[in-house]
């Protein structure tokens, strides 16, 4: 084996496999006692678990309505952008800015600006005759709020795919179809998406991945609070695993929340290369 | 490329990377590692990143270098981020931090798991500690951790504004009573409905503010109402949560009808979120742990210097006054290659002489009882000001007699988490008092059964 296959198996296959055996045990890593072979204890108990099924509901509403959104804006400020006008490269650089920060510091900067007293969100809401909002505190607002600060974040990495994509299009692709009298809206249905499918699909694989990991924002803003209405499977694992210290039970979590990333891409792969 | 130069080159990188391993492997030993490279004996600590962390880090463990020749490197680290790490680093018995910082509830936990070294021996004059800040750093009747630093829950009270003659006659003419400091929780919860919606010094007043987030915010607070109402959460022997007992129910009826008496986004309130709003004068009353009356006489960032006064939590119906206990402790791990020495420097912090510096310094509330006759502190007052610095003191001096700690367990954190979710629905109106507490005595219960 060559080094290079042996450092990737040392720091990545060795970790992911032992957490597989440890999801197959009972092990409290504060508790002084050693790890015993439970079988399927932890992942039956998840399967009974309230808290569980409350952040799978949580999480996927999560994923679908951020990449949802994340898409269609995207696709609308791409096509914006991809023609290029005067100005569009200092637009270009602002978009891209909340990309560049570290998640932990949006989410800090979120908790700050949506705080309902000080906030400048509420302040501004205030000046302009709006009431005070509780953004974050609020059952109904919180998981929606959140999904808006993954949109500021994140939509950037979708248009930042797409906009390249639709500047390597074919020019005479287009101008022929303008010749032909097609309409833009035409255009876009019928020679923009198909052509763009596999970049479309790329970002949207990425994007999902990536939001069903979502934790950072939420232990920096709501801390899955309230009630549990941000509580993603991420922040759950992380507080078994952490506050708990129930080890097992957060690897077989993990696990779970793995098999339901899995099968989210490979549903939205399967379905992209049957329509193709 | 000829072979052997490929042979050549491989071998390189694998030597390279050995040699990375090894430099990283030695860089992480090195933390654990008794001498530094200037032949000194070096600790290496975690505290919180709170005053108390901060004097420890910026003028005791330099001092201490000073007197003794021991260096000790003081990590600040945030309160869950500790939890975890010693956690993760007992449970690979790593040598690489000697001492810890440790909010008290975690020392069933990692005093369960035989994780923290007995003190017992090391500390001479136990009979000057604040008795119960000696019980919550003890379990299984062994010492695991010096106390650091104690700030029970008060009743902060705007002394300003109880003082103004206007509020005054216009309290007497709607209540009937004269305004004076509250003594019993309904006489709070009058006023508190009193103040809320006036406004003074061009404040708009809520009539209290809380820590009330979901976490160990709202449960913190109310743990205050359930002691001062008589409630036990769980059986004598924490293998039953016993939640829906009249008191507990009382408890959280009336701290959740309290609620509504918070500011704008409360259910979202940090300890910092009711420090901002007692700086502000925007709230009359609030429950907050005792230190936390520096920040209001910060002028740098307070309009209410010298104003907020504080008093014991107000006696429930049973006529018992109870507040929740913050403490942190200072406790050596029991996979330190130097626990002679780290317990000396943790005796050491806590000498009479630096007690009374470390509060001194803003460093949290003392934890020994001679500190608090101290004229060092007693004599102390505000810049410019004139209310002593330190006014607080004989109220903290007096919450200690009956405060009562988080419940005393190993399972107190994964506790909190259960309890802190069905709190966080009785107060946003999701649940009734009564269907949130059966829920999460189900949650407690099941968590206790793992």
């Amino acid at each position: 084996m060559s080094p290079g296959l042996l450092f990737l198996a040392a720091i990545s296959l060795y970790p992911t496999l032992y957490s597989l055996v440890v999801s197959f045990m009972r092990w409290n890593l504060s508790s002084g006692e050693a790890a015993r072979f439970a079988g399927l204890d932890n992942f039956v108990g998840l399967l009974t678990d309230g808290l569980f099924w409350n952040s799978v509901r949580v999480t996927l509403v999560f994923v679908f309505f951020s990449v949802l959104i994340e898409l269609v804006l995207t696709f609308g400020l791409a096509l914006l952008f991809f023609r290029g006008f005067p100005g569009d490269k200092l637009l270009r650089a602002l978009i891209m800015m909340p990309m560049l920060c570290a998640p932990v510091v949006v989410g800090l900067l979120a908790r700050f600006s949506l705080e309902p007293t000080y906030g400048i969100v509420n302040q501004l809401m205030r000046s302009i005759g709006l009431p005070t909002t509780e953004f974050l505190g609020n059952v109904d607002l919180a998981l929606p709020t959140l999904i808006a600060i993954d949109v500021w974040q994140w939509s950037p990495f979708l248009f930042l795919i797409l906009l390249a994509a639709m500047q390597g299009l074919p020019e005479e692709v287009i101008e022929a179809s303008k010749i032909d009298g097609a309409s833009w809206p035409r255009i876009i249905w019928h020679q923009f998406l198909p052509l763009l499918r596999y970049p479309i699909l790329v970002g949207v694989l990425l994007r999902l991945i990536d939001s069903f990991r979502v934790y950072d924002i939420v232990y920096m803003t709501t801390r899955g609070g309230p009630v549990d209405a941000t509580s993603t499977m991420s922040w759950q694992i992380y507080d078994v695993g952490f506050r708990a210290f129930n080890i097992s039970y957060a690897a077989a979590f993990s696990w779970l929340l793995l098999l339901l990333v899995l099968l989210a891409v490979n549903s939205l792969i399967r379905r992209m290369v049957a329509r193709s | 490329m000829k072979a052997s130069q490929k042979r050549s080159a491989k071998l390189r990188i694998g030597a390279l990377g050995v040699i990375t391993a090894a430099a990283v492997a030695l860089s992480g030993c090195a933390a654990g590692a008794p001498q530094n490279d200037s032949g000194k004996k070096t600790l290496n600590a975690i505290f919180l990143p709170a005053d108390w962390g901060k004097v420890v880090q910026e003028k005791l463990a330099p001092e201490y270098e000073k007197e003794t020749g021991v260096k000790v490197n003081v990590e600040l680290v945030g309160r869950d981020a500790i939890h975890e790490k010693m956690a993760t680093l007992f449970a690979g018995q790593d040598s690489s931090y000697d001492i810890f910082n440790v909010d008290y509830n975690w020392i069933p936990e990692f005093g369960k798991g035989g994780h923290l070294v007995p003190l017992d021996n090391a500390l001479q004059d136990k009979e000057d500690f604040l008795p119960l800040s000696l019980k919550v750093a003890t379990w299984d009747n062994k010492l695991l951790g010096i106390p650091q630093t104690v700030h029970p829950a008060t009743l902060w009270y705007n002394g300003a504004l109880y003082g103004d003659q206007t509020m005054k006659d216009q309290y007497q003419a709607e209540t009937g009573n004269a305004l004076g400091v509250p003594k019993t929780m309904d006489e709070w919860l009058t006023q508190v409905k009193f103040f809320n919606g006036k406004t003074f010094n061009g404040q708009k007043l809520s009539g209290w503010a809380a820590q009330a987030a979901k976490g160990f915010g709202n449960v913190h607070t109310w743990l205050s109402f359930a002691y001062s109402f008589g409630c036990k959460p769980f059986n004598a022997d924490f293998t039953k949560s016993i939640l829906t007992t009249p008191e507990c129910i009382g408890a959280t009826e009336r701290w959740s009808e309290m609620m509504m008496y918070m500011p704008a986004g409360a259910n979202d309130f940090t300890y910092d979120s009711v420090t901002t709003a007692a700086q502000q004068g925007s709230i009359a009353t609030a429950i907050q742990w005792s230190w936390g009356q520096f920040a209001t006489d910060n002028p740098s960032a307070s309009k209410t210097i010298g104003d907020w006064q504080m008093t014991t939590i107000p006696t429930g119906p049973t006529g018992l006054s109870s507040a929740h206990l913050a403490e942190w402790v200072i406790s050596v791990s029991k996979y330190s290659k130097n626990t002679e020495e780290a317990t000396k420097f943790a005796v050491w912090l806590e000498s009479k002489k630096n007690d009374v510096l470390q509060a001194s310094n803003g460093g949290g509330d003392p934890v020994r009882v001679s500190s608090y006759s101290d004229p060092t502190l007693t004599e102390q007052k505000l810049e410019g000001n004139g209310a002593a610095r330190f006014r607080r003191l004989p109220v903290t001096l007096e919450a200690m007699k009956t405060a009562q700690p988080r419940p005393f367990f190993p399972g107190e954190e994964t506790w909190e988490t259960a309890l802190s979710t069905e709190l966080s629905a009785i107060s946003l109106g999701q649940r009734g008092v009564q269907d949130g507490l059966s829920r999460a005595n189900e949650a407690i219960d099941k968590n206790l059964s793992q």
